[in-house]
């Protein structure tokens, strides 16, 4: 198939390795986040990291939604799928994360219509069909998904739908990113920029981190010959003494982005002041609610939600693991308290969580190219 | 393409843009194709004007861009 099969060739993918091992300074470490889940599960689906020299380490970024939904807003979710007459819709990752009483699957299991849509024009379809329900979608994803919610919201309001809200989860990849800069115990060399996020805003808000913090930041697709070569790119932009925006991901990412999406989220969500991030605490202007002008359509206003910040359980250290200070096996429970079927963490849920992507593909020990 | 499955992972979470062939317009919405076979309906307003045969990336069942 184009752009899948000539992105996944062995003898270009060795080439590239190649000159990785060309590109990297012996003696010098290099930690290179990938700030995106998808590229996590990229990573390890194809064994990129075996194929990189040991001083190349890949720190393993926040860009997994599902991760980074601290306890407190499951709770609420629940609260809500509770209420009576409510189909509470999501998607399926989000059915496993755990709140402080349980998942929305032991929710469902319990009684309440939980159901798992694709899409939430899937979850519009459903309000449509049962119109004496009140349906609710819960919304989670970065920039990628938002659209997403922003055009469904748009229909519905445009097409009358009343018993259709959302509860907006959405969050931005920009306040993150810079709260892991200004981190002081981490130290990265550069970063694979998120490629569908940029998609839609563009490779413009990453002009922050060269010009602010002196990184480079290549923007990737998610082939493995993707992968490889947006790492080669950060090696070359490091070896050349120089730090800029990069676009690996030129066949769908445009500096601009797509302004039609971006207008649309304009029009429907507004910065939330504050938002609690798994791990990272509380991030200034870091994630979305629904805008004033969209606001009937807003389930935290419309149902009771108890809106009460949960601490993580002491014994999962996803918040070490998101921030990157710790590989996944160095979390006391990993893959044994904590596994997908058993998940403690956020990490271990969703296939592409740092923990889940390690504990699916056996990534516990690695052998590596010597530089 | 639908689903968490722990292999090929969840759209939310991965990120992840689906490639699509558009099949056929209906109003505002597009017929699209994957390569495995699998038609879904798919918003196409951030994408217009497209065309049957035009091959779009969705995410979440929305065209995020076209694709050369």
């Amino acid at each position: 198939m184009r752009f899948v099969d000539e992105f996944r060739d062995g003898e270009l993918g060795r080439a590239v390795a190649a000159q990785i091992l060309a590109a990297v300074e012996p003696g010098r470490h290099y930690k290179v986040m990938e700030v995106c889940g998808g590229h996590t599960h990229s990573i390890y689906r194809y064994g990129i990291d075996d194929l990189l020299p040991e001083n190349v380490e890949l720190v393993h970024g926040p860009g997994c939604p599902v991760c980074v939904i601290p306890m407190g807003r499951v709770d609420d979710g629940i609260a809500i799928a509770r209420q009576p007459g409510v189909i509470f819709t999501c998607f399926g990752d989000m059915l496993r994360v755990p709140g402080s009483h349980g998942t929305l699957l032991d929710a469902k299991a319990e009684g309440a219509d939980i159901r798992m849509v694709y899409s939430p024009l899937d979850a519009l379809r459903i309000a449509r069909a049962e119109p004496h329900r009140e349906v609710v979608f819960f919304a989670i994803g970065f920039e990628t998904t938002a659209p997403s919610t922003a055009l469904t919201l748009m229909r519905a309001r445009a097409e009358g739908i009343r018993n259709f809200s959302c509860m907006c989860n959405h969050v931005t990849i920009v306040p993150p990113l810079r709260a892991l800069l200004e981190s002081p115990d981490l130290r990265l060399d550069g970063f694979i920029g998120p490629g569908h996020v940029s998609t839609v805003v563009g490779a413009r808000p990453f002009e922050f981190i060269p010009a602010d913090y002196g990184r480079p930041v290549v923007i990737a697709g998610f082939e493995p010959l993707d992968v490889l070569q947006a790492i080669h790119m950060i090696l070359r932009q490091l070896a050349e003494g120089r730090c800029a925006v990069e676009n690996q991901y030129t066949r769908v990412v445009s500096y601009e982005g797509n302004v039609r999406a971006l207008q649309a989220m304009a029009e429907v969500f507004a910065l939330r002041p504050h938002f609690e991030w798994r791990g990272l605490g509380f991030i200034s202007q870091s994630a979305l609610r629904l805008s004033d002008a969209y606001a009937e359509l807003d389930a935290e206003r419309r149902f009771p939600v108890p809106g009460v910040r949960v601490a993580d359980p002491k014994a999962c250290q996803c918040g070490e693991v998101l921030k990157g200070v710790i590989k996944p096996w160095e979390c006391k429970v990993f893959g044994t308290a904590c596994t997908p079927d058993h998940a403690i963490g956020t990490c271990m849920v969703s296939p592409e969580g740092a923990c889940a992507a390690y504990y699916n593909y056996g990534r516990l020990t690695r052998e590596r190219v010597s530089a | 393409m639908s689903g968490c499955d722990p292999h090929v992972g969840c759209i939310t979470c991965g990120d992840v843009g689906v490639e699509m062939r558009v099949l056929g317009i209906e109003d505002d919405l597009a017929l699209c194709e994957t390569g495995g076979g699998e038609v879904r309906t798919v918003e196409i307003a951030l994408v217009e004007p497209v065309d049957p045969g035009d091959r779009v990336l969705v995410h979440a069942d929305v065209a995020l861009a076209r694709l050369p």
